[in-house]
Formats: C-alpha cells, structure tokens, sequence
C-alpha cells in the first residue's frame, strides 16, 4: 500500500441508505462498471480527506455474505481477497437485528471495520433509541450514527476512518461466541487449520465449513481434505443435537446474537405512530385496490416520459435541423457531405432526439420509484403473474423498462438473481415494443386503422411475451427462484441521489448505444449512396413479397430498422414515396409490417446489451430466433387475417 | 396447531418449528442439494426455527406473501412460504 492512500468498502442491507452514502462521498467523481466476468455492477469513486487519497468501493446490498447471489460472493471475495483498509459497515437503526446478522459476519471474516449507524431519524420515529457507545464496547469497533440524506456523520465517519489508518483508532472487532456445542466445533477447526494458507480468515473459514459452504469446501479440501470430511462429521453431530441443518442451527444462533445485542443496546419506546406511511403500504399492497392503483402508476408514467419526451425530442429535433445548411456549407453536398450528415450527424441527432428525451425521464420516475419503496410493492404484486413464466416478481421492473428501450431494460434484468433467470428476463423485455416500435405501432396501424387496432396489438404483444416466456421457461433447465424480498418502508426519495444515479446509468446507455447508433446511421447512408438499397431489397423480395405479401421496398426497411426502428416509416415514406400509407398499403399489409417490425430484431443496441449481459452466443440466438419468429408470424398473419375479414 | 404459513389468517401470529424442503429430512440433509440453499436464504432473511412472524397478507393470483419477521417485512413467494412450517394457537 502506497502510503497516503486508503480503499474503504461500504457494505450492507438493500435499501439501508449505503448508495446515499456513496454518493455524499464520491459526489460526481465515480464510475460505474462491472466486477470482473459478473454481470454485477461495480460502483467505485474517489475522494480527498485531510491529505489522503480514499478509493470507495460500493459492494452490492446483501443480507448475507453465503454464496447464493453472485452479490453475496462478488462482496465476500472482495473483502477476503482484496482486502481493503476498511469496511464500513452501514446499519440500517431501525432495523438493528437484521442488519447486525450481517455485521456479525463481517466480523466473522475479521476486517478491520466501522459501523455506520444509519437512518437515526427513522428509528426515532419508530420509537427505537440506540446506544451507540454500548454497541461500540460490544462489537469492539466504531460506531458512528450518520443521517445520510442530510450529510449527518459523513465526516465523522471520514474522521474515524483515517484515524483507523494512522492507527489512533481501534478497529479489529472482538470475537462473537456461539453457543457452546457449535463454538466448541469451530474452535475444534480452527485448531485443525492453524497453519493453512486460507483465502477467508480461519473463524470465518471454520463456520462456513461448518455450514456446507460448498466454495470454501473446495479450496481448503486442495490444502488439506482431512479438514472437510472433519467438517462434515461435525456438522452431522449438529445436526443429530439440533434436529435442524446445521447451516439453519449456525444462522439461527448467528440472529440469536445479533437479537440479544440488537435488545442490549437499543430502547423501544412506543413508536410516534406512522398513520400515513402504513395506510399507504397498506392500501398499495392491498388485494383490489393494488391493482388500479399500479395501473394508474404505471401509464401516468408512461404519459409523462412519452408527454415530455415528444416535446423535448420535437424541440431538439428543430434545433439540430437548423445546422444541416452548416453542415452542408463545410463538407459540400457530394458523397463526403452526405456521409457527414446523413450518416454521422442523423445518427447523433437520431440518439439525442429520441433516446435521450425519453430514457432520461423513465429513469428518473424508476428510481424515484424505487427508492421512494414503490417498485418492491409493485414487485409483490406481479410475483403471481411472473411466475407462470418462471420469474418472479422483481423481474416485472426490467419489462416495464423496456417499453421505454430494451437496451435499459436489457442491462436491468440484474436486478433478479441467477443468470438462468437473467437470461430468461433479458429474452422476455427484447420482445416489449420499445418507444421506437411504438412509434410504428401508433404511426401505422394506430394513425391508418384506428387505435383499437393499435390496442390489440399491444394485447397480441402481450400474449406472446407470455407464451414465449413460458416456453423458455420450460426449455431452460433449472428451478425457478421463489421471490424473497424485503419490503422498506415507504420514504421520500432522495432526489440528489436518484438524479445522480440516473446521471451514471444514461452516461452508459449513451457509450453503448451512441457509437453503434452512428456507425450503423453511416453505413446505411453507404448503401443509399451506393444505390445498394434496391438490390438489397430484390435479393429479400421472396421473403418480402412472396411470403409476407409487403412491397418489395419493405426489405429496405427491415435492414435499416435493425439499427434504428423509429425510422422505418420515415424510410418508408419515401420509399413509398407518400406519408399517406392507405394509398399504398392494405390494412392487412400493415398489421403484418408491423408485426414482423415489433418482433423480427432487437435493435443494434439492444444486441450489444445482450452481448454484454449473456456473451454473443446467447445473443445472436436471441437475435436469430426473433428474426425467424417474426418471419414466421407476419407470414401466418398474412395468410391468416384475411380469414378473419382482414385484407 | 402445526400449519404452513400459507394457512395462517391475515394478521396471525406463529413460531417457526422448520422449514421444509426436499423429503429426505434428518442427517446430512440435503447439503448441496437443490433445496439447501433456498432453506438457507429463508434463514439468511431471519426465518429460522423458533422465529416469530406474523402473516400480513397475501397477494392475489396465487401471489406471495407477505410476512413481518424481527421488526422487518418480507415478500415470500407462495411456493416458498408453502414450505414454511408455523406452530399456531387456535
């Protein structure tokens, strides 16, 4: 370690106020990527403190520190591995119990750590007052009580942390004892692994043993097999005196502790009753009226991006075609001027215009959402639904993003917690028509044919999102994940927070999708300058023409949607050479255009999330499959609706 | 009275007596196998033997759960809160 430079891990709960932390810390000065070969993020900042250099590394908010997310093992190796200076541990006050079964782990783990005593105010609330200097002596670490939405105890807690590096403060935490028949069994271990190289410190190496930790099991049975079948006898003696796995026997002692310390130090008065926030849980949660109420929720939200994004896309628009004369003037007209504007600039204009107006406020109404506590209730209302096709229901949130952008939506289905199941949600949000197909959707079939028509296929959608997912879902081995959730009360989102995050989630929405949406902009214009479009379009005619019944122009058009679907009725307003499409189009060549649009492709951006979030196999089987599906389906449809009365 | 929660009424109380996954119960249960690790997440999140959890309420269309447990409130998927065995006075 170069001196005068300190790594410190912030670790803790979901929703215990860690990323307000973070941010009050890091300010605008962090990144955002991911942990090496996970497709967990990895949120890291820096700052300056009395002539120190602190890197902050954000772990993921867990409960536990087993190996049952990748969250939980990304953080636990972090700390054993990477061994930071410090972890400050954040503890939600008016949820001490459970969030001390947390601390007691890393305490298992022995790093060198502080307690961040968070949320004070809310805990008063709730009539629970805590002595923080009890706490200190029992733990033997420092405790500070911060209030992170007003910056409390930030800086003391920065204070604390560099006396811990010029060693004026203590902060190896003293050991936690179990109940003798399991203490006796991890002292036996520890005594068998004096010597051992082990990656975990020996406590905390010994009760995961002791638990069946099947990782740990593999790396000490390489050092020393004898230990691991040790551990397994021990363990079923455990399990002969408790009646229960022993991992529930060591859990269940483990909440012990943290409950007897949690009723030490803490003293419940009878809360300040918190009518509103409980009438408000309650009447979001309930049975009939939940259900109206997230409806109501979810299209105001749609209303308001789709409202101010028209308006800001219209606004931009206007603003950017006023350089086109510049444009021209400085790279002339010919092929170079062309390239330039139609290709470059469009491009650029094309994601500022109509990604950018509306991604930015869906993000910003999500997280207010979440951190206000919405989204989990809405969660809990979907579970039942979700599970038919075999997620549950946090995985509703990646799919409602969708209907903004996949490629959001894509690198949200983190948020559910085996790759299975991200894999599964990542497959189901590329069939949600974005805000590009809508724009066929309503453009089309809404403008020519009437929005009942739109409507249905919004329906149609719907239905083969669900029977699609179901047939994953049954193709994909594995077991479903039941939902575990916890439920935070409800609070007023921290804006600065939830802007800020929101900042960092559109600065990587623009790097991934902006390089491609440009270069896929020019090499479109290359094949117009080319004059390779209308070959392009004869060699698909057989699949255009004879199999969907479309025009043969169409063809053109399905290649340019791949990189930006918003404009394929643009593109084919000209190329039909009329805005008016009832002159050129049947009603029945609508309904299959636009089918085979919502469904044939994610969109260039959408592929490069795929890639990223499942590896390129995975993705170009996504890829090909809906190209196929869509193929498939327009060509029924065509031969199908006339059946129905549709021509 | 021993029953899932999944049977408890809208604001009852219970103690936990086990959780129950896979058939094989006893020695060596299930290490490593599929409904270890589910039983450990439960107890992760506080629903250990000897816990006392109210049940909330449930959601509609075979819906979760929702379960107050050391001062806190969790969603549980019906599949899982099925399996979650409660001693109840009636």
């Amino acid at each position: 370690m170069t001196d005068n430079r300190l790594t410190i891990a912030l670790a803790g709960n979901a929703n215990v106020g860690k990323s307000v932390i973070f941010n009050y810390l890091t300010g605008l000065h962090q990144h955002i990527g991911n942990w090496p070969g996970k497709t967990v993020e990895k949120a890291e900042g820096t700052l300056h403190f009395k002539g120190y250099t602190i890197d902050i590394i954000d772990l993921p908010g867990i409960y536990s520190l087993s190996t049952f997310s990748i969250e939980e093992l990304v953080s636990r190796e972090y700390i054993a591995v990477e061994r930071p200076d410090l972890v400050i541990n954040v503890v939600d006050a008016s949820a001490l119990e459970r969030n001390l079964f947390f601390t007691l782990q890393l305490v298992e783990l022995e790093t060198p750590m502080i307690i961040a005593l968070n949320q004070k105010d809310m805990a008063e609330k709730k009539g629970i007052r805590i002595d923080h200097e009890k706490l200190e002596s029992i733990l033997g670490i420092p405790v500070v009580s911060t209030v992170a939405i007003k910056g409390v105890g930030v800086y003391e807690l920065l204070e604390t942390a560099v006396g811990i590096a010029e060693g004026d403060v203590d902060a190896k935490p003293s050991g936690v004892r179990y109940g003798d028949e399991v203490e006796m069994r991890i002292r036996k271990m520890i005594d068998m692994m004096r010597d051992a190289p082990l990656k975990y410190s020996p406590r905390y190496t010994a009760i995961q043993l002791l638990q069946g930790d099947e990782e740990i099991e593999k790396e000490v049975s390489m050092i020393n097999p004898e230990v691991v079948s040790t551990a397994g006898r021990l363990t079923e003696e455990l399990e002969e005196i408790h009646g229960h796995p022993s991992s529930t026997v060591i859990t269940s002692e483990r909440y012990g502790i943290a409950g007897r310390i949690a009723s030490e130090v803490q003293k419940v008065t009878t809360p300040t009753k918190q009518p509103l926030i409980e009438t408000l849980h309650n009447i979001t949660t309930d049975r009939f009226f939940g259900y109206p109420i997230m409806l109501a929720v979810v299209l105001s939200m749609f209303f308001t991006v789709f409202s101010f994004g028209d308006l800001l896309s219209g606004l931009l628009g206007d603003f950017f075609s006023s350089w086109q004369a510049i444009f021209e003037s400085v790279f002339g007209a010919g092929v170079v001027g062309e390239l330039m504007w139609g290709g470059v600039m469009e491009g650029i204009i094309a994601g500022v215009t109509i990604a950018l107006p509306y991604i930015a406020p869906f993000y910003l109404i999500l997280y207010l959402l979440e951190d206000s506590g919405y989204l989990s209730r809405m969660a809990f209302l979907m579970d039942g639904l979700m599970h038919k096709i075999g997620l549950h229901g946090k995985a509703f949130i990646p799919v409602m993003l969708g209907y903004g952008c996949n490629v959001p939506a894509c690198l949200g289905c983190r948020i559910v917690e085996t790759e299975r199941e991200r894999l599964l949600a990542g497959f189901i949000t590329t069939l949600v028509p974005c805000a590009a197909r809508t724009v066929i959707i309503l453009g089309l079939v809404g403008a020519f044919m009437g929005i009942q028509w739109a409507l249905a296929l919004y329906v149609f959608d719907l239905l083969v999102i669900f029977a699609l997912g179901r047939i994953a879902f049954k193709a994909l081995p594995g077991e479903p994940t039941a939902l575990i959730m916890e439920m935070n009360d409800y609070r007023v989102p921290h804006v600065k927070t939830v802007a800020q995050q929101t900042w960092f989630r559109l600065e990587e929405f623009i790097k991934m999708a902006f390089p491609l949406i440009i270069v896929g902009s020019v090499a479109v214009k290359l094949l117009e300058v080319l004059n390779l479009l209308e070959p392009i379009g004869r060699i698909l005619s057989p699949v255009t023409v004879a199999w969907l019944g479309l025009p043969a122009v169409i063809g053109v058009t399905l290649i340019f949607g791949v990189l930006r679907k918003e404009l394929m009725l643009t593109m084919l307003a000209t190329l039909l050479e009329t805005r008016d499409f009832t002159t050129v189009l049947a009603p029945l060549q609508m309904v299959v255009f636009t089918l085979v649009a919502m469904f044939y492709i994610p969109c260039v951006a959408t592929i490069a999330a795929l890639t990223k979030e499942f590896g390129w196999r995975k993705a170009l089987f996504i890829t090909v499959f809906e190209i196929a599906f869509a193929i498939v389906l327009g060509g029924v449809a065509f031969r199908l609706l006339p059946v129905l009365g549709l021509h | 009275m021993e029953l899932p929660l999944t049977e408890l009424r809208d604001g009852e109380s219970g103690t936990i007596t086990s959780v129950r996954i896979g058939q094989d119960r006893g020695r060596g249960h299930g290490r490593g196998g599929r409904g270890w690790g589910l039983e450990r997440r439960l107890a992760d999140m506080g629903l250990t033997p000897g816990t006392r959890v109210t049940a909330a309420r449930s959601a509609p269309l075979h819906g979760p759960l929702e379960v107050l447990v050391r001062g806190t409130r969790l969603a549980l998927g019906r599949g899982v809160a099925e399996r979650v065995f409660v001693e109840v006075e009636r």
